[in-house]
């Protein structure tokens, strides 16, 4: 899932440092904001407080979203077109997303950016409203396959703004041979040794070693998730740390050679660094979608329709995806794209690539545990 | 025992106390105690997810504390507590020593200033500044290179952290000994070189008694600071960096998301920091001062 820009709350002296959309150093202390104690039996996502002062207030619209995902001439020309000032707000995962607005912390906001795996989730815990789909323009300039997704089916709570893949972004002059799968990362451990880095993520990481191993990114088999672990054990000597952003800066300055990283933020480091290649390796990878979701508390509802009416503008669409270097899932917007877009294979991969990738998936809490509680003796091992 | 007689009097015992400590009382009560009892309730409840009815039922968390792996990561966050503590006084001590006793007078204000003023700026981008120092083709292997030593792997392991670490949490300790050794009676130094103590000596004998409650305060501040940090173990640690506070907020806003597994990790460092804070109320040494 994608990059990123600026994480302006650490920003000094007009410097910001960059950070992707999946650091988390921007974490909410909200979690727990809205629980207060009583007795027994009080549920947290019961506990809500009222909404700030923007709730009634028709011309402002306040979105929850991914750092990065907006810049100042998307919201000037949407104040443009609709008269609404909208405010965004930053996550850097769907996690912390999602513990804020069960603890009540969301309410202010009329959209919302949750990952593929995060609706299942969202609409399993009845956060989500249904969305009136004769209110949405545009629906048919979807890409194919997502008119009917299978996180969410007939895009009744969904729509989709923007996908991409997780694969290897590596240094081509600093490595012999070029790799082309997972497995490259065992087979040339010596030669990398901490010259490697991997997502702070356990269900990527894992989820990539089980595709090398030929099983499903969703393994549920506690066999299967073990060995993964063991595999990921070996490799720990190549690993220089688990992160999901400070790899962006150590590849540029040649200290990491190999990167599990976000094909957004690949296409973005490949722009200043033409030694740098994105791989999507030849066993598979995660694919993911974000999407523009409506919250059941959302005080501005119309805005929030104006809005992903709004992105879905062919035209929108495709200023963005040049602008902020992501996919757009708008079949339209994409054949508005200079060829050249149109052909980055880092962003618009073959078909042929793309069957072989698998969407992650929410999976029962017992198998969640046990991914991490692998997790924790990987990190701490 | 004076027991009030009528109500206006009564009042006016409390109105005063009650003015000073209200609002400090109030902020601890909302602020400090009450998210505490909530972090208790939740700790009770093995498997809590967040929507779920909270439910006390059992010690099931705290069971599962105890189990050989978290162990292991509580013991690495004891690990680089005490030894930032340790660092930090080692290093702490001769400058606060330096500049509260030796400096001119005048400069002391400036000095210690220059000693705050990296609090100024985000902990966040002192780590970062660190990466861009310890990385292998940093800073710090430049220099090395240049002058022909060999080359350190420091980034990513556990000596980037402590480094990190004790340089954010180096001020506290230089402020507390500071006050701590500004006090001290220098007449009694005088006295003790007067009937034959060496500097030495008079260093243990003296100084280190008379400023031992401000080692004490400073150590256990450092102690407890570094024990909660995350950013420094997180950016610099590399691949086995996993620390008690990483660990939780893994339970609370990872995918697991076990709240109360989470709140029982907190509730143990919590008890864990307040019995050190109360035995050292208890058994610090409270020397008399003259």
């Amino acid at each position: 899932m994608p990059p990123t820009d600026f994480d302006t709350s650490v920003a000094v002296g007009g410097k910001p440092i960059p950070t992707t959309r999946r650091g988390f150093l921007q974490a909410s202390a909200a979690a727990l904001a809205g629980a207060t104690v009583s007795s027994c039996g009080w549920t947290l996502a019961n506990v809500r407080p009222a909404a700030p002062t923007s709730s009634g207030d028709a011309t402002k619209l306040y979105i929850y979203t991914w750092a990065g995902y907006t810049d100042n001439d998307l919201l000037t020309s949407f104040r443009q077109q609709t008269g609404i000032e909208v405010i965004a707000d930053v996550f850097d995962s769907n996690e912390a997303m999602l513990a804020k607005v069960q603890a009540g912390g969301g309410a202010a906001y009329s959209i919302i950016y949750p990952s593929d795996y995060m609706v299942i989730k969202m609409v399993e815990r009845g956060l989500l409203q249904e969305l009136d789909l004769s209110r949405i323009e545009g629906i048919n300039q979807l890409f194919e396959n997502y008119k009917n997704p299978a996180y969410d089916p007939n895009n009744l709570h969904s729509i989709p703004v923007s996908w991409g893949t997780t694969g290897l972004i590596y240094n081509s002059r600093s490595l012999g041979t070029k790799p082309e799968d997972w497995h490259y990362l065992w087979e040339h451990q010596q030669q990398l040794e901490r010259q490697i880095t991997l997502l702070n993520d356990p269900r990527e990481v894992m989820g990539a070693t089980l595709k090398m191993l030929g099983y499903s990114i969703n393994s549920t088999d506690p066999q299967q998730i073990r060995e993964a672990y063991e595999r990921l054990v070996q490799l720990k000597p190549a690993i220089a740390s688990f992160t999901s952003d400070a790899w962006r800066s150590q590849i540029l300055t040649g200290d990491l050679k190999i990167a599990m990283g976000y094909s957004v933020d690949a296409s973005e480091l490949m722009e200043e660094d033409p030694n740098l290649s994105y791989l999507i390796p030849r066993s598979g990878a995660s694919l993911w979608t974000d999407t523009l979701v409506i919250p059941k508390t959302a005080p501005n509802p119309d805005a929030a329709y104006a809005w992903i009416n709004f992105m879905l503008q062919p035209s929108v669409a495709s200023e963005i995806t040049k602008r902020l270097s992501f996919a757009t899932a708008n079949k339209v917007a994409f054949k508005q794209l200079p060829t050249e877009i149109q052909d980055d294979l880092t962003l618009f991969p073959s078909q042929e690539i793309l069957e072989k990738c698998e969407s992650i998936a929410p999976v029962s809490l017992e198998i969640n545990q046990l991914y991490d509680r692998y997790w924790t003796r990987l990190t701490s091992g | 025992m004076l027991v009030p007689t009528d109500n206006s009097r009564r009042w006016s015992n409390w109105i005063g106390p009650l003015a000073l400590l209200g609002p400090a009382g109030l902020w601890l009560l909302l602020l400090l105690v009450m998210p505490t009892l909530v972090i208790f309730e939740l700790s009770l409840v093995p498997n809590i997810r967040p929507g779920d009815v909270v439910n006390p039922s059992g010690l099931d968390n705290y069971f599962l504390v105890f189990a050989p792996i978290y162990l292991q990561v509580i013991g690495r966050s004891l690990f680089f507590a005490t030894s930032t503590m340790i660092i930090c006084l080692l290093v702490g001590f001769p400058v606060a020593y330096w500049i509260a006793l030796l400096s001119p007078k005048r400069w002391r204000n400036l000095l210690l200033l220059g000693f705050v003023l990296p609090l100024w700026t985000s902990s966040l981008l002192r780590s970062y500044a660190w990466i861009t120092i310890l990385r292998r083709t940093g800073v710090l292997n430049s220099i090395l290179t240049a002058i022909g030593l060999p080359e350190l792997q420091l980034l990513n392991d556990w000596p980037a952290v402590l480094i990190g670490m004790s340089y954010s949490f180096l001020p506290y300790m230089v402020l507390i000994l500071y006050a701590a050794l500004e006090k001290l009676d220098l007449r009694l130094l005088e006295a003790s070189a007067d009937l034959g103590a060496n500097p030495i000596q008079s260093f243990w004998k003296i100084t280190v008694p008379q400023t031992s409650q401000g080692i004490a305060a400073g150590g256990l501040l450092v102690f407890i600071t570094s024990l909660g940090d995350f950013v420094n173990p997180e950016l610099l640690g590399g691949a086995s960096s996993m620390t008690a506070a990483r660990l939780i907020y893994n339970q609370f806003l990872g995918a697991t998301q076990n709240w109360g597994f989470g709140s029982a990790l907190s509730m143990v460092i919590i008890l864990a920091v307040s019995l050190a804070i109360a035995l050292l109320i208890k058994y610090g040494d409270p020397t008399p001062q003259a």
